[in-house]
């Protein structure tokens, strides 16, 4: 038994409670010192810093609402979305737990989104940052698997044709595709067999290694310190200290930053409980009009389309079409091209790119286009986790970058929200073209940031960060 | 850099517009429904109208008769006007057809209509934009199975179950020459025979059983809002307390 | 800590917003308590059985289901009623003063029921939930006393009960058998489940 700390018997019986637990859990107090009151977060903080509290809120929110609807709910696909609605009519109250949990669905999306902004804008991905990056991103995956299995569990048309082509998807892998997709579904069809294991997934399964990774996300972050917008390191070895070794421009998390955070959330709540009271459907994005409709194999809905926040990806994914292809061929033919003029590499690594290109290009033009589409998709996801080894820039946070580097930025914004619009869009020959532009701005901005991070003059990033006193 | 997002908004915002609508894929423009949400008289005759000419073929399997009672109707008054399908005024709103009959007679089971209101909004307006526009656009038409076809619905497999209230009238389509080849355009209706409301009267109607279409597809619609305003107002306390609070604290903060 | 001088502002704000906050909480907990209560398709479920003895014969019981649970409607006879008096002494509760299952106050008689010739209860022997045989007729069998004037056996653990449903003395259950709460809505219609006090 380790040593026991003595408190003197006159304390008062709030200190001796304090005293009974901190001798027999002391990790709960040295954490909440080593997390919360000791953990200097940089004193420059703006509004883009709110999102990350706001994301956990959220999380909070969708398990809890969920655990609700699940007391209602049944996964059964004759019975799913009469219990919906008698969720929505009988259950007292049931209404408001359907739309928290609806529109916290599009709030996490919305929030996760910012949040990753901020990231990309300061330059949070970086050294020592990279798996920080990483866990976030694998969140972000995670959380797209959970939306789309929870969207399949109202049975309504658009849940059930929506899951039907995205299952469909993974047909086009080669091979092994048509199995894949019997395997997902548990049934030649989407069924009542794939709605109970996407239930499974959606209310513990994917929960648990959500949560799992937002404590790896968070501990890892812990451990390198916050990043903040001068992009400037508050702990390294040349930051200032005061006497007591804490950094000078670092307050505590707690007080300071509980009590900034509660004012994001208050002002997030008015935002969420807006649309809840007011707008639960918010234009038919939110909760879209098909999905009142129950399912019906036989009938397939005009216009399918994902929810809004996986858009701007199934835009990318329908813009690959054979024509697109032979783009896609001149693109792996001038990076070979590229690889083999002005890199560095040995005469062998130069021969097996080449090799690679080949192999790819006959790969491209044999296989059908759709599996290509699935690829496209799946890498515009998979690209973010690059991120930290794609950005070559000298300077961290867009602030001290060139002017130049802010109009890339804003044009991916762009990029990134027209692609969404067309997402959402039934196809057209314009729309095609504007998208296949949009998915090869969008590979652009990746993967030639190595080239366009260093272009221009930087301008000098201060010792200090930047704070006026509130 | 506030400038710089403020122009990338505007411009994202002014691409819109150029893009065109995607117009309904079929059938004419909606009318917009009159709004009868806080009618209760209103709401009470249009679920009078439901359940006397809609009923027959279609269920409202989600609603329960009893609550009515939130628009203003007495469980006795339920009892006595309006449970025809059954006795318990705790049940659902079952259909009285058959749904093997109907599919027999009608080609399709008539769909459940408890949320038509919500299922048939689109770009061209509310799902009650709709529907209402939908019930005052029959006419008769020989080469349909019904008798019957439908401007907002071309080719409908359901007949003019209002007939008897409406009339029978006839579109009055004018040929337009438009981009260079001729178009029919809806120019406005002619009374084939009169019904038992005139034009206005049979549009209260409507609208009235529309509204009660509308509030039947989300019943704790009016509550939604009410507390909703109330939830709103306490939020906007706290915030400013929260906002306090945090002043408070880095005030200290240099 | 206690040498710095109380920041009065932060102490403000603070109990403003703990109470604020406080309030909040226990607005939002209440839609999601509340919606434990049984829903409309519970209650609907659970609503009130109407039911027609006009052809009920004198000796003769029906069961009908009022909230998943039996409900007895036993149309007795003179003699039936008479062996009430003989019980009297036999029963643990003759009076059923007893509140774990409160008796409503129109059956709080020797007949524990409004008209004696027809008797409602919930046959649900108030021991441990098995559903009570009929043993109406008088005389010795087997499980029963000699002395047996008719009632009801529970075939799980002994108990017995006599016509007006009163548990006999140093049985297993506690408690006389639940009489629901019940009207009459004309001499040959009841509403089981909805009295005039409700």
């Amino acid at each position: 038994m380790a040593e026991f700390k003595e408190i003197s018997p006159n304390a008062s019986m709030g200190a001796k409670l304090t005293n009974w637990f901190e001798n027999r859990f002391p990790t709960a107090f040295s954490e909440y010192e080593k997390h919360m009151s000791a953990y200097y977060a940089p004193k420059n903080f703006n509004a883009w810093y709110f999102f990350g509290s706001l994301s956990l809120l959220v999380l909070v929110i969708q398990i809890v609402t969920g655990i609700f609807l699940v007391m209602h709910y049944k996964p059964d696909a004759n019975l799913a979305f009469a219990s919906v609605e008698y969720i929505m009519r009988d259950v007292p109250w049931g209404w408001l737990v359907r739309y928290m949990h609806s529109t916290g669905a599009s709030a996490f999306f919305i929030v996760v989104y910012l949040h990753m902004f901020r990231g990309l804008m300061y330059g949070s991905y970086r050294k020592p940052r990279e798996l920080v990056w990483l866990f976030g991103c694998a969140i972000f995956l995670v959380l797209m698997a959970e939306a789309f299995m929870g969207y399949l569990l109202p049975w309504g048309q658009m849940s059930y044709w929506g899951a039907q082509v995205i299952v469909n998807l993974f047909s086009a892998i080669p091979f092994i595709g048509p199995d894949l997709a019997l395997l997902i579904r548990g049934d030649y069809v989407v069924s009542d067999a794939t709605l109970n294991r996407f239930f499974s997934f959606h209310v513990i399964a994917v929960p648990l290694v959500l949560l799992g990774l937002v404590v790896a996300h968070l501990l890892a972050l812990h451990d390198v310190g916050s990043n903040n917008p001068d992009g400037i390191e508050i702990k390294g070895p040349n930051a200032p200290m005061d006497a007591n070794g804490k950094p000078l421009d670092g307050i505590p998390f707690h007080p300071y930053y509980t009590v900034h955070d509660i004012v994001g959330v208050s002002v997030f709540l008015m935002l969420f409980s807006a649309i809840i009271f007011f707008a639960p459907e918010f234009g038919g994005y939110f909760l879209e009009y098909n999905n009142f409709i129950p399912a019906d194999p036989l009938k397939t809905p005009p216009h399918i389309a994902p929810v809004w926040y996986f858009t701007p990806f199934y835009s990318m994914l329908r813009a690959i079409t054979s024509e697109m292809m032979y783009v896609l061929v001149l693109c792996v033919v001038a990076a070979a091209a590229f690889a083999f003029m002005k890199s560095r590499m040995t005469m062998g690594g130069k021969l097996a790119t080449a090799i690679v290109a080949a192999v790819a290009i006959a790969l491209m033009l044999m296989i059908d286009a759709k599996f290509w589409g699935v690829v496209v998709m799946g890498g515009s996801v998979m690209i973010l986790f690059f991120l930290p080894w794609l950005d070559k820039s000298p300077v961290k946070s867009i602030r001290y970058r060139p002017d130049s580097h802010k109009w890339v930025y804003a044009a991916f914004v762009v990029v990134f929200l027209v692609l969404g619009y067309l997402g959402v869009q039934p196809v057209t020959p314009l729309f095609t073209r504007v998208a296949q532009l949009g998915t090869l701005l969008y590979f652009g901005f990746f993967l030639l940031m190595p080239w366009w991070s260093r272009l221009g003059e930087f301008k000098p990033v201060p010792d200090r960060i930047t704070f006026a006193a509130h | 850099m506030k400038k710089l997002l403020l122009s990338l908004a505007l411009s994202v915002a002014a691409l819109l517009p150029v893009v065109p609508a995607q117009a309904a894929t079929e059938g004419i423009a909606w009318d917009k429904a009159p709004d009868v949400t806080n009618d209760l008289p209103a709401l009470q005759t249009g679920a009078k109208l439901f359940v006397n000419y809609c009923l027959g073929c279609h269920s409202a399997a989600y609603m329960r008769y009893n609550r009515l009672r939130d628009i203003g109707l007495t469980e006795q008054q339920i009892k006595d006007n309006l449970l025809f399908t059954t006795d318990k005024v705790g049940d659902t709103m079952k259909a009285a057809i058959d749904a093997k009959q109907a599919k027999d007679w009608f080609g399709a089971n008539p769909p459940d209509l408890t949320l038509v209101a919500r299922s048939r909004a689109g770009h061209g307006g509310t799902g009650a934009d709709y529907l209402y526009t939908f019930l005052r656009t029959f006419y008769r038409d020989p080469n349909q199975a019904t008798g019957w076809n439908n401007l907002a619905f071309p080719n409908v497999g359901m007949p003019h179950a209002l007939w008897q209230l409406q009339g029978e009238r006839e579109p009055v389509f004018e040929k337009v020459s438009e981009h260079g080849h001729d178009v029919q355009v809806f120019k406005g209706w002619k009374q084939v025979s009169p019904g038992t409301m005139s034009p206005t009267e049979y549009d209260a109607a409507v609208a009235s059983l529309v509204g009660y279409l509308q509030w039947m597809a989300e019943p704790a619609q009016k509550t939604r809002v009410r507390v909703g305003v109330w939830v709103l107002l306490f939020l906007l306390g706290f915030t400013v307390i929260a906002w306090r609070l945090n002043a408070a604290f880095w005030k200290d903060v240099k | 800590m206690s040498d710095t001088p109380l920041d009065t502002s932060k102490r403000t704000w603070l109990i403003a917003s703990g109470c604020a906050g406080a309030a909040g909480a226990a607005f939002t907990a209440v839609p999601f308590v509340a919606s434990f209560q049984p829903s409309e398709r519970a209650k609907a479920a659970g609503a009130p059985v109407e039911v027609d003895i006009g052809a009920l014969k004198p000796g003769e019981k029906i069961t009908v289901e009022w909230r998943g649970k039996p409900v007895w409607i036993l149309k007795r006879t003179p003699e039936m009623l008479a062996s009430l008096e003989k019980t009297e002494p036999e029963v643990a509760d003759p009076e059923s003063k007893r509140t774990a299952y409160p008796t409503p106050e129109y059956a709080r008689n020797q007949y524990r029921s409004i008209k004696p010739e027809v008797f409602v209860a919930v046959g649900i022997c108030s021991h441990l939930g098995c559903s009570p045989t009929d043993r109406l007729q008088p005389g010795p069998q087997p499980s029963l006393p000699d002395d047996w004037t008719g009632g009801f056996l529970c075939p799980c653990h002994g108990s017995t009960f006599d016509l007006a449903g009163r548990v006999f003395k140093n049985k297993p259950a506690p408690d006389n058998l639940e009489v629901p709460p019940y009207m009459y809505l004309s001499d040959t219609r009841l509403l089981i489940g909805e009295d005039k006090k409700a």
